[in-house]
């Protein structure tokens, strides 16, 4: 799993790349963390870019919630943007789609 | 090894409503399309092959029990006592006075009510030449199942029943033979806690039971133990009562489990099998068969090196290993 992050028009926008399960879920949930503490620190909103997310099994989806506990408690927005479909319909599997908010493009999450 | 289930719905035994059979007979008419049928066999091959379960048939509404049949000593060996007991009771009056041996080991995943409802209603705990041995991971189960038969409760008090039984304690990371089937055991996070059960007969062949277990968002790291547990099973019968997101929201810390997880633990524990099982009692037959073909899309989209097959559990499923 690979993970660069970048500030673009006023928001934190993450990108992860690659398979999301157990073997990589720990690092994912960490620089999840971290993202949101820059995106308190900014008081801006974190947009994670899931067009690089091949896919992301329960671990990856769990850490999204531990990650979004933390955001919640800081009053940071956590948008999930422009998901491939086979994560878009694992989102839609686990009924995460009701607990994030999930965008088709990366810019309509920089809006919304 | 055989794997019977006698019940599969969670926490509250439910039954079909008119109206929702009226439903079902509304979408057959209609799916049969002025077709008519020339005797009942018909009728059925027709139900059997064109209709889906939902509309033909139903997941079935009482609480957990499931039979495993094994080459093994010849006992009986019965995982839980939900309201499925009772069905399993008068059909083992049956094989019994074929000569079937009238010995019942049962295996305790916890002793909440839908896990202990049918004991009352087990027509074997009133014949006084049977033998029903309870394991059970809790020491406290035999005060479960005298509770629940206090005059206040239940007409028929326990000590009235003319079987001999007897309760043992078992220890989770110890092996047992028992039954002619070795049998390990796993404590699992449920309130008052819940125990696993691993059952493996002289063939070879592994079931799992792991119902009633959360698998808490704080420790997923624990979940390696868990696909240990389940390593290589020819069937794995898990708790499945929630989606994800309900588990870990609204209905997090309410001793269930998901879809979801539990194929994440039978790819990572490499297993062949998976029946999804406790069905959530506010679930119609369409919403557990949308559960299910969602369950098998999930499998197809995460899949590994091995194919994991994804059942659903309902009520007279028989799983052959």
């Amino acid at each position: 799993m690979m993970w660069t992050q970048e500030v673009r028009e006023g928001a934190i926008v993450a990108v992860p790349r690659g398979k999301i399960d157990e073997s990589t879920a720990q690092a994912f949930g960490t620089s999840l963390e971290e993202a949101v503490g820059h995106a308190a620190d900014a008081a801006a909103r974190l947009v994670l870019d899931c067009s690089g997310i091949d896919y992301m099994s329960s671990r990856g989806l769990r850490a999204l919630t531990l990650a979004k506990r933390k955001a919640d408690g800081a009053g940071v927005k956590i948008l999930l943007a422009a998901p491939n479909g086979v994560v878009r319909e694992i989102l839609a599997i686990s009924r995460y789609d009701k607990l994030f908010g999930v965008t088709d493009t990366v810019e309509a999450a920089l809006t919304v | 090894m055989l794997v019977r289930f006698w019940g599969t719905r969670g926490s509250l035994a439910v039954a079909q409503t008119a109206g929702s059979i009226r439903s079902k007979i509304a979408r057959a008419l209609v799916a049969a399309g002025g077709r008519s049928f020339a005797d009942e066999a018909e009728a059925e091959a027709f139900v059997e092959t064109e209709l889906d379960f939902a509309t033909g048939g139903t997941y079935g509404g009482a609480t957990t029990c499931i039979e495993i049949e094994a080459d093994g000593d010849g006992s009986f060996i019965v995982c839980d006592m939900g309201t499925g007991l009772r069905e399993f009771g008068i059909n083992a009056f049956g094989r019994c006075a074929a000569g079937h041996q009238r010995v019942y080991n049962f295996f305790m995943s916890h002793l909440h009510w839908d896990h202990i409802g049918g004991f009352p209603f087990f027509g074997p705990a009133f014949d006084p030449g049977a033998h029903i041995i309870v394991h059970s991971g809790h020491a406290d189960a035999e005060e479960a199942l005298r509770r629940q038969q206090q005059e206040i409760s239940f007409p028929v008090a326990f000590d009235w029943l003319r079987a001999k039984i007897e309760f043992r304690t078992l220890v989770p990371g110890e092996s047992y033979r028992i039954g002619g089937l070795d049998v390990e055991v796993m404590e699992q996070h449920h309130s008052h806690k819940s125990y696993g059960y691993r059952f493996t007969d002289d063939a070879g062949k592994t079931t799992i039971f792991s119902t009633d277990s959360e698998h808490k968002i704080e420790s997923m790291e624990g979940e390696a133990d868990v696909a240990a547990f389940f390593r290589d099973a020819d069937l794995v019968i898990c708790d499945t009562m929630y989606s994800l997101a309900d588990s870990v929201s609204m209905k997090e810390d309410w001793g269930h489990s998901s879809n979801i997880v539990a194929i994440d633990l039978c790819h990572e524990a490499e297993a062949k099998r998976l029946a999804l099982f406790h069905h959530e009692p506010i679930y119609s037959d369409e919403d557990i068969q949308r559960m299910h073909k969602e369950s098998i899309r999930y499998e197809e989209l995460t899949r590994r090196d091995r194919p994991l097959e994804v059942l659903c559990a309902y009520d007279g499923l028989e799983v052959r290993l």
